[in-house]
């Protein structure tokens, strides 16, 4: 990859990284910048205090010591550096949350140059994970709290991994912007209307009918085109007693529309707020639930994937298709 | 900024760095401080241990305000070396005691640099920059600790860090040291440090104090010849000229004409010198009695004193030649003969008997002092380091009673005397001789050479040296004194040659006095003068130049540091990887690179393919690399392996 040069000296790349391009990314000195730190700042009018102290003495050892200062402080910027170029940094992760809640990015910190790391500092958005040391060749698994601000699917924001080891008057610093992305579900929303499952039960004798389902077995019935392969009796076949395959039924306890029009609400969060809560007490109560959005319909299913499917849903839910 | 507690074992580092920084400068500075400064690592050490002794905020600001007071009570409103070093420690230790974030220690370290080079103002030796580097290496420890939050001071990274980082630095620094444009003179009038007061010869002569001077060993200034130096008799290292007496003590006029060195008549006999001073804080450049030439920066005046026109205050280099053979003077100014026949007040019959008894014979100037030499040498007098006080006319009462008396007294007296026969005379004091390093081939002159002798006017010849101490103790013009052998009243010089022991240890100081000797020329003197010369040898003159190579140079030496440091994690590859690796760039030549983070399975496969044929040779390899990769198996079946592969 080369950068044009704009690219190379735009403000953006120094603080936020480059644009996302993939999941894992090298430190090297493309991505680090160095500058000094407040600390370092000081040091360097305690170089010219002291450089003026030599001249005005016309001291000799005054200059060796003042020189020496300076260049270590000029030397230590390269084992700044060297604290972090060759680390490789892979997104691992970031598991969705409701709004307001705080999610987890997860990374993996690789030491690919066989150099033991020290006082490393990540930061996403303010907060700040401190990295104490890593091993050489070894990984590191980084875990940095993000809190989304907005629902839906948002990129993840720049990670700097930061470090002024070894003096503590050099900050060196690498912005890096990820190929991933954060899915944030509307903040639930518990208010005085709780999901009935009487209220907005569709079909009212769906509570008694017996549905094929994967929780009892209740018998065999013969083999019909179509049946799953796991479910035939292979027992039975072997007995010669014909092609059966076994059944189960779910006790269907109540099906519902978490629906978008029955909403007390008004206005499109508070509305996907509720329905969020919908989503979550039907979950809860486990009965069978689908999902009706202006343009979107999910048919009623359950379990932890329905479930996500149908947050999901909510959680990328466009302003554009309420008002049609 | 962390609000992490400082950890005991980097507090007690810090504790111990900052007692190291107050050592040298007990002797220096006063007493007070360096106790209290003490007493405030000693409080913050116990803090270690007794939480609730830790200074609260309002115990801190009127201590330090205290503190601050007794400075300035002590020193003055002054920017003096004594004032600020003394500031700087009670500083370092009042931060010490409230030291309990990252941020504290950070500025107690900073500190501790400004206080590093504190000591060096008093005293530029070896030892002292030895112990110094010491210092500078742990508080760069200090800071790696303090910026790694290291718990335990046994990790070796945390010694390892601050040790590459400091040899990596030291050439950065040699070529600031070197290039750095210096500035002549103080940036601001340095006030007078006077109770440290630099033993020499000073604005007024009178024979107590050259007789106190005799007894330190301190160095006065070396001189390197080019070439042979002269006999020890003829060093004679010509100060201050003086003209005003009042029978006891001798007073400086300010020197009034000055010569122009380029008007003298051409001189015979010149040796040219390279004359190392100390700093005296006087005007006095001593020269071989007579200097012809010097450089610009000096003055030579009217009665051949080479003067600097600021203090030096610095040790400082010069090169001089001089001309053994005094300057023919054609005429001596009425003004001049009548300050030099003035009289002390005191002066008495008897003088002017002496006078006219020296007349007696022949009243030619150069008889009169030729009388007056065999009167000192035939008459009773003693030479001695302790002579009897003397009272209100000094010069009667010397030459007619006591009889006992150093330099000082025989020269003040026989220009008295030469006054009295009107023969115009005048007061020179300086240095005789000097101690022959035969290791370094310089001659170190030292306090105890300090010597004072008479200048007299002779019609026809001009201003003629004249030592009545020769008269009195030769040895005294042939031998240095040997100022540890003083016993009593007698003077002893040093005219045996030692042998044995002696011999062994006077060897082994002329070695130490060398190195001092180089380590004062080439690096406690590199000053602007020598800085011009220095540089301009190679091709670089002003500061403009001095920047441009120093910016280059800083920048070669950093791009060397950079190379030698990405080399030092180059070579930690294995030697299995770097075959390997080598092997891989071979392929690449005749197929295709292989991909970042590849294995070699799939590499190798990948080549298969594109030839089937080398489906063998390269599982050969590929399992001897494995083996030797991750089985840890010996490295010359891969070698082997990749040498019995073509393609």
């Amino acid at each position: 990859m080369s950068l044009t040069l704009a690219n190379r000296f735009a403000l953006k790349r120094f603080f936020r990284g480059e644009p996302a391009k993939s999941l894992s990314l090298l430190l090297n000195h493309r991505r680090i910048f160095i500058l000094p730190n407040k600390a370092g700042l000081a040091l360097a009018v305690v170089i010219l205090l002291m450089l003026i102290a030599s001249i005005n003495y016309s001291n000799s050892m005054g200059f060796v010591f003042t020189f020496l200062l300076a260049s270590a402080a000029q030397v230590s910027t390269l084992f700044s550096f060297r604290n972090l170029s060759g680390l490789s940094i892979s997104s691992m992760k970031c598991d969705p949350c409701f709004l307001g809640q705080t999610s987890a990015a997860l990374f993996t910190i690789e030491e690919t140059q066989g150099r033991e790391r020290w006082a490393i500092t990540a930061k996403i958005d303010q907060r700040i994970v401190h990295i104490p040391h890593i091993k050489p060749y070894s990984h590191y698994q980084l875990s940095v709290p993000i809190v989304p601000k907005e629902r839906g699917l948002s990129a993840l924001n720049t990670l700097t991994l930061s470090s002024s080891f070894p003096f503590d008057i050099f900050r060196a610093w690498s912005p890096l912007r990820f190929n991933r992305q954060i899915l944030t579900y509307p903040k639930p929303k518990s208010f005085n209307q709780p999901l009935s499952v009487g209220r907005f039960l569709h079909n009212g004798d769906a509570l008694s009918s017996t549905q094929m389902g994967t929780d009892d077995f209740i018998g065999f019935s013969p083999y019909q085109h179509g049946h799953p392969l796991h479910l035939i009796n292979w027992h039975a076949l072997a007995k010669e007693k014909g092609l059966m395959v076994s059944q189960f039924s779910t006790q269907q306890q109540a099906e519902t529309w978490v629906d978008w029009f029955n909403c007390s609400a008004t206005n499109t969060e508070s509305k996907l707020s509720e329905l969020c809560q919908w989503v979550l007490d039907a979950n809860t109560l486990s009965i069978n639930y689908g999902l009706r959005l202006p343009q979107l319909d999910i048919k009623p299913s359950h379990g932890i994937l329905h479930q996500q499917t149908c947050l999901k849903a909510l959680a990328v839910f466009k302003q554009s298709h309420a008002n049609r | 900024m962390q609000t992490v507690n400082l950890n005991p074992s980097s507090h007690q580092l810090l504790l111990f760095i900052c007692s190291l920084l107050i050592l040298p400068h007990i002797g220096t500075l006063q007493t007070l401080f360096i106790v209290i400064g003490f007493c405030l690592l000693g409080w913050s050490f116990l803090t270690l241990y007794f939480k609730q002794l830790s200074p609260s905020k309002w115990l801190l600001l009127p201590l330090s305000l205290g503190l601050a007071f007794l400075v300035f009570k002590f020193h003055g409103m002054s920017l003096g070396r004594e004032a600020s070093s003394s500031f700087l420690l009670v500083l370092m230790g009042l931060k010490l005691l409230e030291c309990r974030q990252k941020r504290d220690v950070t500025a107690v370290i900073f500190l501790c640099f400004f206080v590093l080079i504190t000591p060096f103002l008093f005293e530029q030796t070896i030892p002292l920059t030895i112990y110094s580097f010491l210092i500078f290496f742990l508080l760069l420890t200090m800071m790696v600790v303090n910026s790694s939050q290291e718990k335990s001071l046994k990790t070796t990274y945390i010694y390892r860090f601050s040790a590459i980082i400091l040899l990596l630095s030291i050439p950065l620094m040699l070529i600031g040291f070197i290039l750095f444009p210096r500035m002549i003179g103080p940036l601001w009038a340095m006030p007078s440090d006077s109770n440290t007061a630099v033993s020499g010869i000073s604005n007024s002569i009178n024979p107590g104090n050259i007789s106190k001077l005799v007894l330190s060993k301190q160095q006065a200034f070396s001189v390197q010849f080019n070439g042979q130096s002269p006999a020890y008799a003829q060093l004679y290292w010509r100060g201050p000229v003086f003209w005003n007496t009042d029978g006891r003590q001798w007073t400086l006029s300010p020197p009034k004409k000055l010569i122009n060195t380029a008007n003298l008549p051409p001189a015979t006999a010149t040796y040219s010198y390279q004359l190392m001073m100390q700093p005296t804080q006087q005007h006095w450049v001593y020269s071989l009695d007579t200097p012809r030439s010097a450089p610009s920066s000096l003055i030579l005046s009217q009665d051949y004193q080479l003067i600097s026109p600021k203090k030096i205050s610095r040790t400082q280099a010069f090169k001089i030649t001089s001309s053994l053979n005094p300057v023919t003077d054609p005429v001596l100014s009425p003004e001049a003969r009548q300050r030099a026949l003035a009289l002390p007040s005191t002066t008495d019959d008897r003088v002017f008997k002496l006078a006219k008894q020296w007349q007696h014979n022949n009243p030619s100037s150069i008889e009169v002092i030729n009388q007056g030499l065999s009167y000192f040498n035939q008459q009773k007098f003693y030479y001695t380091l302790t002579p009897p006080s003397l009272g209100k006319d000094p010069v009667s009462e010397f030459l007619f009673h006591t009889k006992k008396g150093f330099c000082g007294h025989y020269a003040t007296s026989f220009s008295v005397v030469l006054r009295a026969a009107g023969i115009p005379s005048r007061l020179v004091a300086g240095y005789l001789g000097g101690r022959y390093n035969e290791v370094g081939g310089f001659w170190d002159v030292r306090q105890s050479d300090a010597h004072v002798w008479v200048e007299a006017w002779v019609d026809n010849i001009g201003w003629m040296r004249v030592d009545p101490t020769a008269a009195i103790a030769p040895e005294r013009i042939q031998f240095s004194l040997d100022n540890e052998q003083q016993f009593g009243d007698e003077v002893k010089f040093l005219i045996d040659s030692p042998t044995g022991i002696s011999l062994w240890l006077r060897q082994l100081e002329s070695l130490a006095l060398t190195i001092d000797y180089y380590w004062q020329n080439s690096v406690l003197a590199y000053g602007p003068e020598v800085q011009n010369q220095f540089l301009s040898t190679v091709g670089i003159n002003g500061w403009e130049d001095m920047m441009l190579t120093l910016s280059s140079l800083a920048a070669l030496i950093l791009v060397s540091v950079t190379l030698y440091i990405y080399r030092i994690s180059r070579l930690k590859l294995d030697p299995c990887q770097r075959v390997y690796l080598r092997f891989c760039r071979r392929l690449k030549r005749h197929f295709f690179e292989k991909h970042p983070g590849e294995t070699s399975k799939h590499y190798f496969e990948r080549i298969i393919e594109v030839d089937p044929t080398l489906s063998k040779p390269l599982s050969a390899v590929r399992q001897s690399y494995l083996n030797c990769r991750y089985a840890k198996a010996d490295i010359q079946p891969l070698i082997t392996a990749i040498k019995a592969f073509k393609c």
